[in-house]
């Protein structure tokens, strides 16, 4: 009898801890997105010899939809993009036209950042494109943090072929992200940090992206602002809300 | 006394002589027409890549060269020109901003190479304005482009319309403008006319968000045969670490190694001729020997010296090679004067078949003396070699015999 209560005492425990890696990344994911969100933040994007920031705000809603409206630096003050599922535009005020970004475009750079288009677009969800796995737990800047490695199934469209990632075992932050191309290469590097209260949730601030191969290089995200669960509409995401939007 | 002795041989069989002399006049006549087409068109070459593109000496960051992007552009500052308005033989310095973006009007996009340009010094160097064929030439301070006619065709649009331009900027800025065009410009490479948008040097400077970059200096210089010093002068002069000085030769590799095949195959098509021209020649040379063993046979029973017999028959070829020399190179001299100064142009289908392969369709004649010398020099020296032959029949000449078989 004894250790058949500690038996089924043992497995509750088993049961609320041991979530599955998938839980694990879904609640990061759930986090960071929320069902909707709306944010202000500061894009500077550093090189060795130079430095550029670019102040922009965005707005989202799941993975499906999002916008960015450029505010800063003044020449490209009002620019847009949006993305819609899979397809992405541009709205550039200065020439009063919306371009479509062709699929030929995607793996370029965003800005000049370190991003590339997909990036943005990336209709993949971390949750249900990958087969996720727990590996080794790890302590990062004295956080308890859940190593997962997810490699993607083989129909879904990815252009990775493996991601690390680290998330914090408290908050459920993501931390550190580490994007391997399908020969094992590391080719970006992900560094999330300044975990603070924002928007009524506690989470990174402050976002590097460092590509592997030029070190010297990164992207840095700060975030100004975040409001989660806005109920925005689909119908916001559109390509006349685009051109109106501020 | 030998010099006429020579001379009247010659014109003692007229048909003989008249014969190899024209075949060799022939010979000279193609070979200088041939020459001179393939060197002037090579001047040409060189002078319209080095009057539109590069000048013939350029500075740019050092880097440039390698990846021409915006952002490999370097600081424009009134000490470095300086430095190379002062170098001698540096006339004007062309500076420019230049790179790719979108043109687009209505419905219909085209990549274009966009180049900032300061109106006036570009002028003398590439003579633009003398391009234009619809509207006018842009001034500094003008909001407004200039397209090249062939781009303005694709794009079906006119002076008066606004061109869009979309592109990224100096470190990955956006860059995105409207323009209206102030005139078209008509060049005759097809690769220019295709693609050029001209903009005011400060325009493009925000367009592309580099205020005050440039992309490279071209420079006009006095005399074409002064680049490699002018080149050593400026980079003794200026920062080598940062700025890089190339003269036209480096500038255009593809062009100079074109240049040379072109240049092989058109020498070995020369050789070839000089080959049938040599073969002609030691037939008459063999012919003439022949038809005069007779005759030799009796000079020497009547005591004519060999020495003497050899060097008045040497004598005869040498003055039928400068004859047929001079001949050749006199029928050729008026034409190529002539096409020198009126260049062919080609008009019609065969115009636009060249052009695509983005060649100017015209011909273009060298004067060059080399041309005449190097002709006269490979028949005299044919002459000369093959001139041992008769020398050798001299040689061993028997009087008697000759005189037998000869009958």
């Amino acid at each position: 009898m004894k250790y058949l209560v500690s038996g089924l005492f043992l497995l509750l425990t088993f049961q609320a801890v041991g979530q599955t890696a998938k839980e694990i990344v879904k609640k990061a994911d759930d986090k960071m997105q929320g069902e909707s969100n709306k944010s202000e933040m500061k894009m500077t994007i550093v090189r060795p010899s130079w430095k550029r920031e670019i102040t922009m705000k965005g707005w989202s809603m799941g993975r499906e939809y999002s916008l960015i409206l450029i505010t800063a630096p003044a020449r490209d003050k009002g620019s847009a993009f949006l993305k819609r599922k899979n397809e992405m535009w541009n709205w550039q005020p200065s020439i009063d036209r919306v371009i479509k970004l062709p699929p030929s475009m995607m793996l370029q750079s965003w800005m000049g950042s370190d991003f590339t288009n997909d990036d943005l677009v990336k209709e993949s969800s971390i949750v249900h494109d990958y087969d996720q796995t727990l590996a080794q737990d790890t302590i990062i800047s004295g956080l308890d943090c859940y190593k997962i490695i997810m490699v993607p199934h083989e129909n879904a469209a990815v252009v990775w072929g493996k991601v690390i990632v680290y998330i914090d075992k408290v908050n459920f932050n993501e931390l550190l992200v580490y994007y391997y191309d399908e020969d094992n290469f590391l080719v970006n590097t992900m560094i999330l940090s300044d975990v603070k209260e924002m928007g009524g949730r506690i989470i990174p601030t402050h976002l590097e992206m460092i590509p592997a191969d030029e070190p010297n290089n990164k992207t840095v995200i700060d975030y100004l602002n975040l409001e989660f669960n806005l109920h925005l509409q689909e119908s916001f995401f559109s390509l006349q809300n685009m051109k109106r939007v501020r | 006394m030998y010099f006429i002795l020579a001379w009247r041989n010659i014109w003692r069989n007229k048909r003989r002589s008249i014969i190899t002399i024209l075949s060799i006049a022939f010979a000279v006549l193609l070979a200088c027409v041939m020459r001179s087409l393939q060197l002037g068109s090579y001047n040409r070459m060189i002078e319209n890549a080095a009057r539109f593109y590069t000048g013939y000496i350029q500075v740019h960051k050092n880097g440039y060269w390698l990846d021409k992007t915006l952002d490999n552009s370097f600081e424009n500052n009134a000490k470095l020109i300086n430095t190379i308005a002062n170098t001698k033989g540096v006339k004007v310095a062309v500076p420019r901003l230049e790179s790719f973006a979108l043109a687009s009007y209505s419905t219909k996009t085209k990549g274009a190479l966009i180049l900032g340009i300061d109106p006036i010094k570009e002028d003398s160097l590439t003579k633009v304005k003398s391009k234009i064929i619809e509207g006018e030439y842009i001034n500094n301070g003008d909001k407004s482009v200039m397209v090249a006619e062939g781009l303005a065709k694709y794009l079906k649009l006119g002076v008066g319309d606004s061109i869009v331009l979309i592109g990224q900027g100096y470190h990955g800025a956006n860059a995105a403008a409207i323009y209206a065009i102030k005139g078209i410009m008509k060049f005759p490479v097809p690769m220019q006319n295709n693609q050029t948008v001209y903009l005011p040097l400060k325009e493009a400077q925000w367009f592309f968000d580099a205020p005050n970059q440039l992309t490279s200096i071209s420079l006009v210089v006095d005399q074409a045969k002064n680049v490699d010093r002018i080149v050593s002068d400026l980079s003794a002069h200026i920062d080598t670490k940062a700025l890089e000085v190339m003269g036209w030769r480096d500038l255009m590799p593809d062009l100079v190694q074109g240049i040379e095949i072109d240049n092989i195959s058109g020498q070995i098509m020369l050789w070839v001729l000089y080959a049938v021209i040599g073969f002609g020649m030691f037939g008459t040379f063999l012919m003439m020997t022949a038809e005069r063993m007779y005759e030799f046979g009796v000079m020497m029973s009547v005591g004519m010296e060999r020495l003497k017999m050899q060097f008045i028959v040497f004598m005869e070829m040498g003055m039928m090679a400068s004859i047929a020399v001079l001949t050749g190179i006199g029928i050729a001299l008026p034409f190529l004067v002539y096409y020198h100064l009126n260049p062919i142009f080609f008009s019609g289908e065969s115009a636009k078949a060249i052009e695509n392969f983005g060649i100017e369709p015209a011909y273009f004649f060298s004067l060059d003396p080399v041309i005449f010398y190097s002709q006269a020099w490979t028949i005299f020296f044919m002459a000369f070699i093959l001139g041992f032959y008769p020398l050798f029949i001299i040689q061993k000449l028997k009087p008697v015999e000759a005189m037998r078989e000869a009958l």
